[in-house]
């Protein structure tokens, strides 16, 4: 590359063949031509044999040392990448489970919680208390309701067109219009993969996933909700029943609505509340204390970024 | 013969030292040995046609691979990022395909 490919060919027409068809027909230097050429003219025979100069050596030398420090790097960057990658697959199963593990203590500790404060209070405070917990989300409930399950359509057979355009999914927006008219209809506890919503919920997507409160929940979804009779009749005239069915009419995924009975659902994690205060001592004789006005009515939607 | 074995004194050389490239330098580093490649065969074949010269083959060395490296700087600086690389990475590679070519027709008549 020392040298314009097309300079030893530039003869008295001035013609010069362009530079890539110059590249394939005469891949060698030019300049080792030129130098054979002078040396033909001042008559010196060109060496024979494999023997090269001492500067020569010295850059041969300097070759294979470079070939040896560029296939050592590689060599050594390998491994690096690897361990990177499993220390971090590791890493991310250890703190899944610690977070599991926590989780589970954080649910014990809460029930040791209720039983101890049942044991304080007694009676019909303990008995308002568990009312009030019902219908925000905070405690266990069970009753008989309606099962909405939703499920991505099966892997199609077109393989080829790529990641972009591969079978339909449920998206975050049709859990959300699911849940609104499952309050709607009537809902007084709602929960998505045993992930109970409460006033403070949120559905949204996070790239592929969905995140309901922030942790993520996959395929097949199973939405609970324990409601009144009935119910299941409400929700399937709602809007968001009449468009999943033709969704799923449409792009195959799949979506069923059924009584059921006797469902269990899980208490929601305790909301932190880092800005708003109770208005009046948390004490649990004031009557409709803060978060929930009357326990009948079901929370605010579901849904809505924070 | 000497220059085989220099070549291979090289490369023990590169190992025994086992040097640390900076990190600056590292993107220079394969293109670097595309470029090196490139000169070698260039000479053998060179070496082939009884045309070779020393001088030659240490310029066109010592010239691709600053050039080589040049371009792969000038590809991060002007923002193209592999682009410039792969121009040289693909002149190259037929420079070294034509060359070996010639140095197979060379040794076996084919």
């Amino acid at each position: 590359m020392s040298d314009d490919p097309g300079q030893s060919r530039r003869g008295p027409r001035g013609f010069t063949p362009d530079f890539l068809t110059e590249l394939f027909r005469n891949p060698l230097d030019p300049g080792y031509a030129d130098a054979a050429a002078r040396l033909a003219k001042t008559g010196r025979a060109a060496r024979s044999g494999w023997s090269v100069g001492p500067i020569g050596l010295v850059v041969v030398v300097l070759l294979g040392f470079l070939f040896a420090v560029a296939y050592r790097q590689t060599v050594a960057e390998e491994p690096g990448r690897a361990q990177a990658r499993s220390g971090l697959v590791a890493q991310i199963k250890q703190r899944q489970g610690e977070t599991d593990a926590l989780s589970t203590r954080a649910e014990e500790l809460r029930e040791e919680v209720n039983r101890q404060r049942e044991a304080a209070l007694g009676g019909s405070h303990a008995a308002r208390l568990r009312e009030l917990e019902a219908s925000t989300g905070l405690g266990r409930v069970r009753g008989d309701g309606v099962v909405v399950e939703l499920a991505d359509a099966p892997a199609g057979q077109d393989a080829l067109s790529g990641t972009d355009a591969g079978p339909a999914q449920v998206i975050y927006l049709d859990l959300q219009s699911v849940a609104n008219d499952l309050w709607g209809a009537g809902a007084e506890a709602i929960a998505i993969n045993g992930q109970r919503l409460t006033s403070t919920s949120t559905i949204r997507s996070a790239g592929q996933a969905i995140l309901v409160d922030f942790r993520p929940v996959t395929g097949p979804y199973e939405v609970s909700a324990i409601g009144p009779d009935g119910m299941r009749e409400r929700y399937e005239a709602s809007g968001s029943a009449l468009t999943m069915r033709q969704v799923a009419k449409v792009t195959g995924v799949s979506f069923a609505v059924r009584d059921a009975d006797d469902l269990t659902l899980p208490a929601a994690p305790e909301p932190r509340l880092r800005y708003a205060e109770p208005a009046v001592s948390p004490s649990v004789s004031s009557s409709g204390a803060d978060e929930s006005s009357g326990s009948g009515t079901s929370p605010s939607p579901s849904g809505g970024g924070r | 013969m000497i220059a085989v074995l220099a070549l291979l004194a090289g490369v023990l050389l590169g190992l025994w030292l086992d040097p640390t490239v900076p990190a600056a330098l590292q993107p220079y580093l394969p293109i670097a040995v595309v470029a090196a490649l490139d000169a070698v065969f260039g000479g053998v074949r060179a070496k082939l046609d009884r045309i070779f010269d020393d001088k030659q083959f240490v310029v066109s060395f010592i010239s691709n691979v600053l050039v080589a490296a040049l371009i792969v700087y000038l590809g991060d600086q002007l923002g193209v990022g592999g682009q410039l690389s792969t121009g040289v990475v693909v002149v190259l590679g037929v420079r070294i395909f034509g060359n070996v070519a010639a140095i197979r027709r060379h040794l076996f008549r084919a």
